[in-house]
């Protein structure tokens, strides 16, 4: 961080509204600066070459507007990466999933070459003009619309998270991943276009007797979930744009699936039928995976929301502390989200979970959808922390404690684990996965 | 300010109060009742955010485009609804008839299945196992829990844990050989499952599936699998939406917490029974690409001649199958098995790799031109003579 930024941070810090008390708060500042004390570095010892020197971009042309006319990151952001492991590569890596390097993300929106990217039979490449989709059962009138069709319908745009629901899942017994990206990075956050599956369902005549629906993709595992009609006829969309542009084939192009809050296998890529029926289905990714056993012996089928959930970014292991100095200003930020409402407070604890202090949302707050939290802290160096994020919801919920959360689904359930999540910052500054249990 | 163990308790007096208006407001088809909207829940135990004055939480809504009248697409043709409509439901809907034995299966097992299941769909790698023995004895470990390391953990595989036989039917016919899937016949889809159904020492109609059995549509409706009743929600039925909305209306059928937010712990709110759990033995780092934050110039990977480039593409797409023994492929280095192989002459060694055999998909499965496939197909054998 340089020293605008800790001078901002340290305006912003202090509940200055008025514009007099700012140049009164700057003059003071400029005072201290004088006057040698912490505020800013003392002088650096050597003049810096990026200053002291031209710099190559800068002497020369650069490229011409007609080269990468769909542009790419900096060729210096290679780091910035989907991952996965070997943990999950359920064999050869296509029925598998990479993570999303959300250590690295910025605002509520993950761009979409990050997306985490999720299959049952590897990433489908589908000819749109092949595309067909087809809605029909326990429908009056059953429908087939090409890509072209179904765009014609009004759109609408959300912007809503996509949580895997094994999201932690193999954490349930204790931390295993030092790692941000591969603790809580089986989700991403973007704007989605699409249209109101009930808008198109207003002309095809819902028979009162549907209590299901099928939603089955075109790959080649066929992958399917049923969905209950109180969703479908809520907030489920058929989308087909994910921020501003087509899908990318890892999130199902030409379409998709989009129920918001709910998981992520059940946003069904590559979608082509919708079914309606009396009775569910039984497909394999609800009965074989997707369940969540409990300590009864039964398992949760039909697990619809991810609950609410939050987690610190910075610092995090990928984004450790270990260059600050003491007493500098810095910002603790997270993200919290739930599938069942919108984020309405997150509160934060140095001591994991004794105690807690309430954060700030930062940004919009959209429902089911990532929301920013922040909360300033003056960093000692040598103190031992153990951050820990509650985040609250309006529909009432609150994070559990890791115990409240497994004294009712035990450690084997592997899906919608939201307990509370803790980092502990050593005295050096790195930071470590750890959990907060009996 | 109280503990955490009081907050349970709160939780379930606040489920009851939900449980009873959900109970109430859908009955009466109060989906957009604004009277109820505050307290109204969703089948997943979330918050309904209907149009109030042209939006729905934060977002504008043009209500107009939600009255219908479209004329977009057409009515689909019979053939075509059955061409899609394939799908096999609990009760049979959608199982065509067939036959097949557990003989049968074995030898499509043997020749399709065991490079990536295992031997007895015992699973190999991290490919998922089919069974692990008896399927009614292994439905008991599913209250196994490991609490500590030494612990025996629930085994979840097709005989102990599915509800339903439908499912394995559909997801073969549908989604095996993974690779290249739908290409069984239906008789072999009942072939598949008979010897599946074996493996997992399991029954139908008190009849033991042994070595002779022969599954048929009939035989196949009468399974009645170990787990059938260990899930919930319950889903069936005519209404069971009801049952499924009550469920998520009680925050302790699924380990959430519930709470007014200024009734949250701020204070002392820890046992002192908790400690801080670290991770074991290192965890898990083998990261893939490994993990880096650095930002520099990526290093250009300088591929020096074509024998490197294949047996790069070689180890990242070959080696799964063809770099270890029980995987049904011959092993690179093996010069027997190879040996066997090239003497039907390359052309038939190129022609079988790029259309497939056994349970080689076409060109293993690897995007790759047709030239660029040979020059891996040489690699191989030249590396095995």
């Amino acid at each position: 961080m340089n020293d605008k930024n800790s001078l901002e941070n340290s305006i912003s810090n202090d509940k200055i509204l008025d514009r007099r008390d700012f140049f009164r708060k700057t003059a003071a500042l400029s005072m201290t600066a004088i006057a040698g004390t912490s505020i800013f570095a003392s002088e650096a010892v050597v003049d810096d070459s990026a200053i002291m020197h031209h710099v190559p971009w800068g002497q020369k042309w650069g490229d011409p507007v007609t080269k990468n006319l769909y542009g790419m990151p900096s060729e210096y952001e290679h780091n910035v990466l989907r991952r996965n492991t070997e943990l999950l590569a359920s064999g050869n890596y296509r029925a598998s999933i990479a993570v999303t390097p959300i250590h690295e993300s910025m605002g509520i929106i993950t761009p979409n070459g990050l997306f985490f990217s999720r299959s049952h039979g590897g990433v489908a490449h589908v000819d749109p003009n092949e595309y067909r989709l087809m809605i029909h059962g326990l429908v009056e009138k059953p429908i087939v619309l090409t890509l072209e069709q179904l765009k014609r319908y009004p759109s609408v745009t959300r912007t809503h998270f996509i949580e895997c629901p094994a999201n932690g899942g193999q954490e349930w017994r204790g931390p295993q991943f030092n790692s941000l990206q591969f603790a809580k990075g089986f989700m991403s956050c973007a704007e989605w276009t699409g249209v109101y599956i009930k808008t198109i369902l207003e002309d095809l005549g819902l028979k009162p007797e549907a209590q299901w629906m099928l939603a089955e993709g075109s790959d080649n595992s066929e992958m399917g979930r049923t969905v209950p009609v109180d969703k479908v006829l809520d907030d489920a969309m058929i989308v087909w744009g994910q921020n501003g542009e087509a899908l990318r084939p890892e999130q199902g192009y030409p379409v998709r699936l989009l129920l918001p809050g709910w998981e992520g296998n059940l946003c069904v890529k590559w979608l082509k039928r919708l079914e309606f029926a009396t009775e569910p289905w039984y497909c394999k990714e609800e009965t074989s995976k997707y369940t969540a056993l409990k300590p009864t012996g039964q398992a949760v089928q039909h697990f619809y929301a991810n609950e609410v959930n939050s987690t610190v970014v910075s610092p995090s292991p990928e984004i450790p502390w270990t260059d600050l100095k003491n007493g500098q200003l810095i910002e603790i930020e997270g993200l919290a989200w739930s599938g069942m409402g919108t984020i309405t407070g997150v509160d934060l604890s140095f001591d994991g979970g004794k105690n807690y202090v309430p954060a700030k949302l930062k940004g919009l707050v959209l429902p089911k959808c990532w929301t920013r939290w922040s909360y300033m802290h003056t960093y000692k160096k040598g103190d031992v922390l153990l951050l820990t994020s509650r985040a609250m919801d309006d529909a009432g919920y609150i994070q559990p404690t890791v115990d409240q959360e497994t004294a009712v689904m035990g450690v084997e359930s592997v899906y919608h684990r939201n307990g509370v999540e803790t980092w502990e910052v050593t005295a050096e500054g790195k930071v470590n996965h750890v959990q907060i249990r009996s | 300010m109280f503990k955490l163990d009081r907050k349970l308790i709160i939780s379930a007096s606040v489920a009851a109060t939900v449980a009873l208006l959900i109970g109430g407001c859908f009955t009466e088809n109060a989906m957009a009742s604004s009277v109820l909207a505050k307290q109204q829940l969703t089948i997943d135990g979330g918050i309904v955010y209907p149009i109030v004055e042209g939006k729905t939480g934060p977002y504008y809504v043009d209500e107009s485009t939600l009255k219908g009248g479209y004329t977009n697409g057409r009515m689909p043709t019979a053939n075509e609804i059955k061409a899609w409509d394939k799908d096999v439901m609990a009760d049979g809907t959608g199982l065509p008839e067939g036959e097949g034995s557990v003989e049968d299966g074995e030898a499509v097992y043997e020749a399709k299945c065991v490079s990536c299941h295992g031997d007895f769909g015992s699973g190999s790698g991290s490919y998922p196992a089919l069974s692990k023995g008896n399927a009614v004895e292994l439905q008991k470990t599913l209250k196994n829990q490991r609490v500590n390391p030494d612990a025996d953990g629930p085994v979840r595989v097709f005989g102990s844990y599915w509800p339903q036989a439908s499912t394995l039917w559909w997801y073969i016919r549908d989604g095996m050989p993974h690779p290249m899937s739908k290409t069984l016949t239906d008789d072999e889809v009942y072939a598949l499952s008979a010897y599946i159904l074996y493996t997992n020492e399991m029954s139908i109609a008190g009849e033991e599936v042994d070595e002779e059995y022969v599954l048929n549509r009939e035989k196949f409706l009468k399974i009645k699998m170990p787990n059938v009743d260990g899930f919930e929600p319950n889903i069936a039925g005519p209404n069971s939406l009801q049952g499924v909305r009550k469920y998520y209306a009680n925050p302790l059928n699924f380990g959430v917490a519930k709470i007014k937010p200024a009734d949250r712990c701020m204070k002392d709110c820890q046992k002192p029974t908790v400690q801080v759990s670290r991770i074991q033995n290192g965890g898990i780092s083998d990261f893939l690409p490994p993990m880096s934050t650095v930002r520099d110039l990526p290093v250009v990977e300088e591929v020096a001649n074509p024998q490197d480039e294949a047996k790069k593409i070689y180890e990242d797409s070959c080696k799964m199958c063809h770099g270890a023994d029980g995987m049904g492929a011959p092993v690179v280095g093996d010069k027997p098995a190879w040996a066997k192989i090239t003497d039907k002459g390359m052309a038939t060694v190129y022609k079988n790799g790029l259309d497939g055999i056994n349970g080689m998909p076409p060109k293993g499965g690897a995007d790759l031109s047709e030239d660029k496939f040979k020059s891996i197909v040489d690699y191989m054998v030249n590396t095995s003579k």
